[in-house]
């Protein structure tokens, strides 16, 4: 969690004005992704993604700059930096409609909670359930 | 019956300037008469609901005269997310035109306005801007915007999805000002192909130009996520239920993905547009903007960044009926009014009139819109794979001289063709390069010869499409990322455009481009509506086009010299 105090006047943006706050997943430094270092194959896809740390940073920011929707949308995104690009396909893919029934869905949001500690993605997925459930728009369970 | 009344000399005489009038362009555009029931009407439906709100413990219980119980997912997902709970009984209390006059008044600041506008429904906005004419849109668009310097984006598409013509086009539009470009396929499985070498193309261009591939929801995340491109579009929403699940999605769903972009750094806004329900059949005889205004609030709620709206692929609808252009203005100034980046419309071609299309842009450019057109064709319409742009390759010069005749940022400039061959030249060289450490069939000196002087891709040599094809699916396959593009860039010998390449991919680690309107500029510096804030404040400030960037947009293609009439200026 970060306990970094940010002034988006200031701050913003980060890579120009925080570089010091920022990590790759693998714990380098803006400064260490150069041409050389991926000539040299230090370099990998893992290097060039944003951290949880980083979207949370962000996220303060969109809350200070009076964006509260945006601020929600990058804390979501934190928690889904932990899982592999085919989970979070298949995630969406569930949440199309008449897609899951709603317990495939209730599963989804158990999973994520205790697999990931993405409680606010879990949230968003029991709503849909919900919400699912009243308007008609789960698969059928007889499938 | 006698010879008087026989047809033919029953018809009435015609006029020789009604028949002048008959041979003009506009008389091919399709224009219809309203039928409200079926949501055939821009903005003003009788069926459409009036605005209220009640909330309850902190929840909202009433919005425009349905409970809670009856909301349809829209009502729900809006009520929930979209509006400001604490803010929506002060600003609804307000009336349409108090708040038409906030959106107006210069002396209102934009940060005043957004106060207001997140408390308010999806009836009470429409209420709104059914009071402003198209002029009084336009000044609040100008304010309500929320990138302080607009910019522009491009369409860079082959009939033949012929990857040197991408790159080449590409590199030229982003050399021209373009900061994003977009592409899409005639054959989907190309798509691999042509996004590299729409990639390529931007960076040889200018770097910093972000580029995206209209693809179907999960295959645009797919390449995004790989690098291959830099950000995402079309992530359609639309504003009644049954047409929502038709385009296979929901608010939650989209939410879903809006997070899942941005879990891999990437920018993303979503698409929309008056026309697309009462088009696909199931516009609950609402009208196309108060349905648009259900859209801009789902966006809004599920916390992504911005919206391409404008009527966008549907425009021939709005554009048949009354006030269509007018509504389709409006709904860019409420996608601005709810603090959403706007990428503006003026893309699909919808008139064969010169005027009417130029009089459709003008609400859009002369305000300035974070991006006054969501796809510029900057390809003949001919290979214009979005179905044709309401401005295309052909326009170029018309648009520099309207940007220099009224001093108005369309966000182009002139470049003198030595420069133009330059750079399509460089950047088809480039993609062979990239082509060659990928192991995908070869571009020859006779293809690079010909895009480089090319206006389309029937001047361009074939393709061995099954080739190219094998090869697209191998990209997938193999995996290759954004980083083997940079590798095969510097590997051919283009260090600059690999440099810049990475810059781009850069970018995911700070997150910086996920805020609002942000692009990158030649220097792959973020500008975002943080650090570059819309700051009008009426006359005198704000965004006016100054310095050497004026200086920029005096030129054009033929200038002569005041003091020599004879001699042209370069």
């Amino acid at each position: 969690m970060s306990s970094v105090e940010l002034d988006p006047r200031r701050d913003y943006p980060l890579a120009s004005n925080r570089p010091e706050l920022l990590r790759t997943p693998t714990g380098k430094r803006l400064d260490d992704i150069t041409m050389a270092a991926v000539l040299a194959g230090e370099i990998t896809a893992e290097d060039l993604r944003i951290t949880p740390e980083t979207l949370r940073l962000q996220a303060q920011i969109a809350d200070s700059v009076g964006r509260p929707q945006l601020g929600q949308n990058f804390r979501r995104a934190a928690e889904l930096t932990a899982l592999p690009d085919e989970k979070v396909l298949a995630i969406y893919n569930a949440l199309r409609p008449r897609a899951a029934t709603k317990q495939e869905l209730i599963d989804i949001a158990d999973d994520l909670e205790r697999g990931y500690a993405a409680t606010l993605c879990a949230r968003l997925v029991r709503e849909a359930a919900d919400v699912y459930e009243r308007r008609g728009v789960l698969a059928d369970s007889g499938r | 019956m006698s010879a008087a009344n026989s047809p033919a000399q029953s018809a009435p005489r015609q006029s020789e300037r009604t028949r002048v009038l008959e041979n003009r362009p506009v008389n091919l555009d399709g224009f219809v008469e309203e039928w409200p029931e079926v949501g055939m009407v821009a903005m003003d439906s009788p069926y459409d609901p009036r605005p209220s709100v009640r909330v309850e413990n902190g929840v909202i219980v009433e919005m425009d005269g349905k409970q809670r119980a009856d909301f349809d997912f829209l009502d729900q997902f809006i009520a929930d997310h979209a509006i400001d709970v604490e803010a929506t009984e002060r600003a609804m209390a307000l009336s349409p035109v108090e708040i038409a006059h906030l959106l107006v008044d210069p002396k209102v600041s934009r940060g005043e306005v957004l106060a207001v506008s997140c408390g308010l429904t999806p009836a009470a906005l429409l209420e709104v801007v059914k009071t402003m004419n198209v002029v009084e849109m336009m000044m609040a668009l100008q304010k309500m915007r929320a990138r302080r310097t607009p910019a522009n984006q491009a369409h860079s598409t082959s009939a033949r999805d012929n990857p040197i013509q991408v790159a080449a086009d590409a590199a030229e539009a982003a050399l021209r000002g373009f900061r994003e470009l977009e592409t899409t396929l005639g054959v989907v499985r190309y798509a691999p192909l042509v996004a590299i070498a729409l990639q390529v193309g931007a960076q040889a261009g200018k770097p910093g130009a972000l580029t995206q591939c209209a693809l179907e929801e999960a295959t645009e995340l797919e390449l995004g996520m790989r690098g291959i491109t830099a950000y995402a579009e079309t992530i359609s929403v639309y504003g009644t239920e049954p047409v929502f699940c038709d385009g296979d999605d929901t608010p939650w769903s989209k939410t879903f993905l809006a997070s899942a972009y941005a879990s891999r750094g990437i920018k993303m806004r979503f698409t929309s547009g008056t026309g697309s329900e009462v088009q696909m059949g199931y516009a609950e005889g609402k009208s196309m903007l108060y349905l648009e205004i259900r859209c801009i609030l789902v966006t809004k709620g599920a916390g992504v960044q911005g919206l391409q709206n404008g009527s966008i692929s549907c425009i021939g609808v709005p554009g048949a009926v009354p006030a269509g252009i007018r509504a389709v203005l409006a709904e860019n100034l409420i996608a601005s009014t709810v603090d959403l980046e706007c990428a503006s419309g003026n893309d699909q071609s919808f008139s064969h009139s010169d005027m009417r299309r130029t009089a459709r842009l003008l609400p859009q450019l002369l305000p300035g819109t974070d991006f006054v057109c969501s796809g510029y064709s900057a390809v003949p319409n001919y290979d214009n794979m979005f179905a044709g742009s309401n401005l295309d390759s052909e326009d170029y010069d018309d648009w520099n001289v309207i940007q220099r005749d009224l001093q108005v940022d369309g966000g182009l400039r002139h470049v003198p063709e030595a420069e133009l061959l330059a750079v399509r030249n460089r950047a088809a060289r480039a993609l062979r390069g990239v082509f060659a450490y990928l192991d995908l069939p070869p571009i020859t000196e006779k293809e690079i010869e010909a895009v480089t002087y090319a206006h389309g891709s029937n001047d361009l040599p074939l393709r061995d499409v099954l080739e190219d094809l094998k090869a697209a699916q191998s990209v997938m396959d193999r995996g290759v990322t954004g980083l083997d593009i940079v590798k095969g860039l510097e590997a051919g010998g283009f260090p600059d455009i690999a440099e810049a390449l990475l810059g781009v991919l850069k970018q995911r680690i700070s997150g910086d481009l996920l805020h609002t309107s942000a692009i990158l500029t030649p220097e792959l510096t973020t500008l975002s509506a943080i650090n570059d804030a819309n700051d009008y404040a009426g006359p005198g400030s704000g965004y006016r086009p100054s310095g050497e960037r004026w200086e920029e947009m005096k030129r054009l293609r033929h200038v002569v010299s005041a003091r020599n009439p004879e001699q042209e200026l370069g």
